[in-house]
């Protein structure tokens, strides 16, 4: 049986230059877009330069993933990409299966408190976490959930076209945690923080599509209930899949089964 | 469940003037519209934009029926998240006819997209006229090509977990029984992929950045045409809900 | 095209970077230009590992997935270099075949997936769809360009791979067991088509298969690998099975004329357990659908002590009609019963009704791909979970399962995970795990498919034992073979619903 033992040094990310640079490069272009601000054009009962810091951080954020991916040494080869995609194919007929179950079992427990079914949200986020952990290459969480989202629209989901643009944001949620680790951390809690990201990502989606006009505490609770549903379903969930397929030996060719010991 | 992406079904006009356009372009209008209805929530925004894209429905191919296969699903989630929001908001009835409207126009040009192309002509136009990166694009598109072959492989996974005893546990056990028949599609899917891999890399697939393709895609002036249309609903929709004042940017 | 590639390995080896052992090590070995050759060995001598290295697809280093030692060369040039040498250049030396054919299909339509090669080797686009079209009339491929692959059979499927292959023009055509999983007539119709190949082309071909009759006339030179490193034969086919074949056939090669005997016991015949008047089987992915059943009308008892055989080629509903009878799907028409020596305490006599855990202690089944009905985290877990469902007692539990580990050579490994085994260990636990319940009617798909001739014969004398010992078997298979020594009535099933009956054999 193999058992998961520390990386080999040689085989351990550093914290390198490019790392450094993606930082910096994320951190100047989320203070210039605060320095300089939105215009305050009045965009009818408020002005747009309300909206400066969310935009700035997301700015932010954003330069640093896409310097770290493109920095990134890490090169995916031709079974990384086949992998996530057929982890994300899987996923997308899970997505599928979900939408057939969803309406079934949300519309009772919704009557109960508005909110509740936001706890079964972390389903959304499982495919995009297991493929982040499964192939451990900088955007694979983005493309593993995306790809599940265009198979789950394709296939007809639920909420047709509306799936594709949820799975990238929830994706990139993902994906942010796990770059902000810079690619270094794929155990438990690492999962949890992952799975959090994409269910912010979620209920941000949610808030402004679906759960419009909640009251505020309302609101609050969706958000917080989505991330723990996320933290629980989709990080630990995935964890426990990743883990389990690397027992199975199937991940061997992929950077997450050579952490296995030699068998 | 049998599902597959091979070729679009008989009851769509695939000859139709939108359903021949370029499916980037057709991309490009569920895009636009998307953006223009997640600014604001009101009804007169999302009604108009619904409107328009129904009044140019005949042009695409896709006729009520293949519109009422595809779409009675969509239509049972934006009622019920009307409703919901009618119920349980804070605004009333009115906000529930936005939140339904909105989900039918912004899901429309997507149902309209699946039905009238083909996953491969998807691709191609992703990796020829988007200029994704055309690696990704194939192994995805190859991977899709498993969807009806993992469905199957469910489905036997879960006879065979009958047959060894497993399936009439308390609800618990059911859990359990159910993550691992998960875990076993994963792993026969993961043992499918790198082979598939290795199929591809035998073929020269990865080496070098050059790839020629032997079905072009390109845009033609009909995709113009498409897109223009789409600009229109975004921008005409905005407008009527301006013009009616009950136009309102949402993430204020 | 790119002329026949000479091929030589000087100290070659590879080790996979999850192993601790060389899959192989210190090849020395050399192919001339045009030359055909047959690589033999058990399972674990590390042939496909050979095959993959000279496709030059094995990447060392840290971004790769083992460490080399050697050189591989192919026209002098280092395999690896080679490969990416001639993907730039815009013409293949090297075509890889495998063996399975769903993973191996890489597009939704035929002529594209022959084209995507071309495409990846930069051809221009004006020349890309003559030559698909000229390599699918290779192969004399019955369907057109827009032909969904999804409806090819595993026979085609290959077919369309080989033109594929062929379409890059290579010099050095490789194939890795590539009829492996294809029934007899698609086999045949594969070996046909390579040998029109071979004979057009002038190609060096090194070729990797465990059954290996049909294709000995197509090699010219047979080479037999050591575990764990070297060449342990080398020459003209003939040659090599006169001095060697003895004992490649004990460590489960197919050699011709060396094949596995297991002797009959004699049994009488017992009770009937199983009785299926006027059946039609069908999945419930077809029946939802509204396609009519596979199987129609067949009338067939089920007897203790006796081994029934199920034949009919690929699509005829062999595997419906065991899922059937093994009670995991519902009869769509007709009646399936069970008897009371069978049913025991029960009431209800439809084996699709009973739950689970009175499924598993009456009608084991064993499935053809082994991971499908893998359930536990070790080999050990894996034989105790059909007894504790079936709410045996664990000292009871555990008893057997030592027994079943002793009796299929499973004891070395006992805390290995399912999933890790090799094909061979797969088969035998997946036949263990099902009789750890002790069931009265075994119900087998394509139990052989597959396997060396060392599995296969000890899988035969295992059911040949349990049939005498009073137990039902039903075996559907393509493997004449196995209902020769096994089988004490057969059911041929064809097209017409007539000759789904039993008879005597």
């Amino acid at each position: 049986m193999s058992t998961t033992v520390p990386e080999a040094p040689a085989r351990t990310p550093r914290l390198s230059a490019a790392h450094l640079v993606a930082l910096a490069a994320g951190v100047v272009a989320g203070l210039v877009v605060w320095r300089v601000g939105l215009p305050d054009v009045p965009v009818w009962d408020t002005t747009l330069d309300a909206l400066t810091v969310p935009v700035a951080l997301t700015v932010g954020a954003g330069v640093g993933v896409v310097v770290i991916a493109a920095t990134s040494h890490r090169a995916w080869r031709v079974v990384d990409m086949t992998v996530a995609a057929v982890v994300a194919v899987a996923g997308g007929l899970f997505l599928l299966g979900m939408n057939t179950a969803w309406t079934p079992i949300t519309a009772p427990i919704g009557r109960v408190y508005p909110p509740l079914p936001a706890l079964l949200n972390g389903v959304w986020i499982l495919p995009g976490v297991l493929a982040g952990l499964v192939v451990r290459k900088p955007g694979a969480a983005l493309f593993g959930e995306t790809v599940a989202a265009a198979i789950e629209a394709l296939t007809g989901g639920l909420w047709g076209f509306a799936s594709l643009y949820y799975g990238v944001v929830e994706g990139l949620g993902v994906e942010v945690v796990l770059a902000l680790m810079l690619y270094r951390r794929f155990g438990p809690v690492a999962a949890m923080l992952a799975g959090m990201g994409g269910g912010l990502a979620l209920s941000a989606l949610d808030l402004t599509f679906y759960v419009t006009d909640y009251p505020p505490g309302q609101k609050v609770a969706y958000v917080v209930l989505s991330v723990l549903s996320s933290a629980v379903i989709a990080g630990l969930g995935g964890w426990a899949l990743a883990r389990g397929l690397a027992a199975s030996g199937a991940l061997a060719p992929l950077a997450s089964g050579r952490t296995a010991e030699r068998v | 469940m049998t599902a597959t992406l091979d070729a679009p079904a008989a009851d769509v006009d695939t000859g139709a003037f939108a359903a021949r356009a370029n499916p980037v372009a057709k991309l490009a209008v569920g895009l636009a519209v998307a953006i223009a209805l997640i600014l604001s929530l009101d009804v007169v925004t999302a009604g108009t934009a619904l409107a328009l894209e129904l009044l140019a429905l005949p042009w695409c191919g896709v006729g009520p029926r293949a519109l009422w296969r595809r779409g009675r699903l969509l239509l049972l989630t934006a009622g019920a998240a009307g409703l919901g929001t009618a119920l349980f908001g804070v605004t009333g009835p009115v906000a529930g006819a936005a939140v339904a409207l909105r989900i039918l126009a912004v899901a429309l040009p997507g149902v309209v997209l699946v039905a009238t192309t083909d996953a491969t002509d998807l691709a191609d136009a992703l990796a020829q006229v988007a200029r994704l990166p055309h690696r990704f694009v194939l192994a995805a598109l190859a991977a899709t090509r498993l969807l009806g072959v993992l469905a199957d492989e469910w489905a036997v996974l879960g006879l065979a977990r009958r047959a060894r005893g497993l399936g009439d546990a308390g609800p618990l056990g059911r859990l359990r029984d159910h993550l691992g028949r998960v875990l076993a599609l994963l792993v026969v899917a993961v043992r499918r992929a790198t082979t598939l891999a290795t199929a591809m890399e035998a073929r020269g697939f990865g080496v070098g950045g050059r790839r020629t393709w032997a079905r072009p895609s390109r845009l033609h002036g009909r995709d113009a045409v498409v897109v223009g249309y789409g600009l229109l609903v975004a921008v005409a929709s905005t407008a009527a809900g301006v013009a009616a004042g009950t136009w309102h940017l949402v993430l204020t | 095209m790119s002329g026949p590639v000479a091929v030589a390995a000087r100290g070659w080896g590879w080790r996979y970077g999850t192993r601790r052992a060389w899959a192989l090590r210190g090849l020395d070995l050399e192919i001339a230009p045009g030359e055909r050759v047959l690589l033999l060995g058990p399972s674990g001598s590390g042939k496909s590992t050979l095959l993959a290295g000279l496709a030059g697809l094995l990447e060392s280093g840290d971004d790769g997935t083992g460490d080399a030692e050697g050189r591989l060369l192919l026209d002098g040039v280092p395999a690896r270099a080679a490969r990416r040498a001639a993907v730039e250049a815009g013409r293949a030396r090297t075509g890889l075949l495998l063996q399975d054919p769903v993973a191996q299909t890489v597009l939704a339509r035929c002529g594209d997936d022959v084209a995507f090669g071309l495409e990846n080797h930069a051809v221009p686009p004006a020349q890309i769809w003559p030559r698909v079209e000229a390599a699918l009339r290779g192969v004399r491929f019955p369907y057109g360009l827009d032909h969904p692959t999804s409806r090819l059979s595993g026979g085609e499927r290959q077919r369309l791979a080989l033109a594929g292959v062929l379409a890059l023009r290579p010099g050095l055509l490789l194939l890795d067991e590539p009829s492996a999983m294809l029934d007899e007539p698609g086999a045949a119709m594969l070996r046909e088509q390579v040998g029109a190949v071979l004979a057009a082309t002038g190609a060096t071909c090194v070729l990797v298969e465990h059954r290996i009759g049909g294709w000995l006339d197509l090699v010219d030179r047979v080479i037999v690998l050591e575990p764990g490193g070297g060449v342990a034969a080398d020459g003209p086919p003939a040659a090599v099975f006169a001095t060697h074949g003895a004992a490649l056939a004990a460590r489960g090669v197919w050699v011709p004329g060396h094949g596995p005997r297991v002797p009959r016991t004699p049994r009488p015949a017992g009770p009937v357990l199983l009785e299926a008047r006027g059946l039609a089987a069908t999945r419930r992915s077809r029946a939802r659908l509204g396609l009519p059943p596979v199987v129609t009308d067949a009338d067939l008892d089920v007897r203790a002590g006796r081994a029934l055989g199920v034949l009919g080629d690929n699509g005829t509903g062999k595997s419906t009609l065991a899922l059937t009878l093994a009670g995991l799907e519902r009869p769509a028409a007709g009646s399936l019963v069970a008897s009371r020596p069978l049913l025991g305490d029960l009431t209800t006599p439809q084996p699709h009704r009973w739950r689970p855990r009175e499924l598993v202690t009456r009608i084991g089944t064993v499935f053809q791909e082994p991971e499908h009905q893998f359930v536990a985290g070790t080999v050990t877990e894996e034989l105790a979970v059909g007894p504790r469902r079936a709410g045996v007692g664990e000292r009871e539990t555990a008893a057997r399962v030592e027994e079943l580990l002793a009796r299929l050579r499973l004891g070395a490994l006992a805390r290995a995970n399912p999933f890790t085994l090799s094909g061979g260990e797969q088969r035998r636990l997946s036949v263990a795990a099902v009789l750890a319940t002790r069931p009265g009617v075994l119900v087998l798909d394509e139990p052989t498919f597959g396997q060396d001739a060392r599995t296969w014969a000890e899988l035969v004398a295992l059911l040949d034992q349990l049939v005498a010992q009073g137990s039902a078997v039903v075996a559907v298979t393509h493997d004449d073979g196995l209902v020769d020594a096994l089988a004490d009535d057969v059911l041929r099933l064809g097209p017409e619903p007539a000759a789904t009956r039993a008879g005597a054999a």
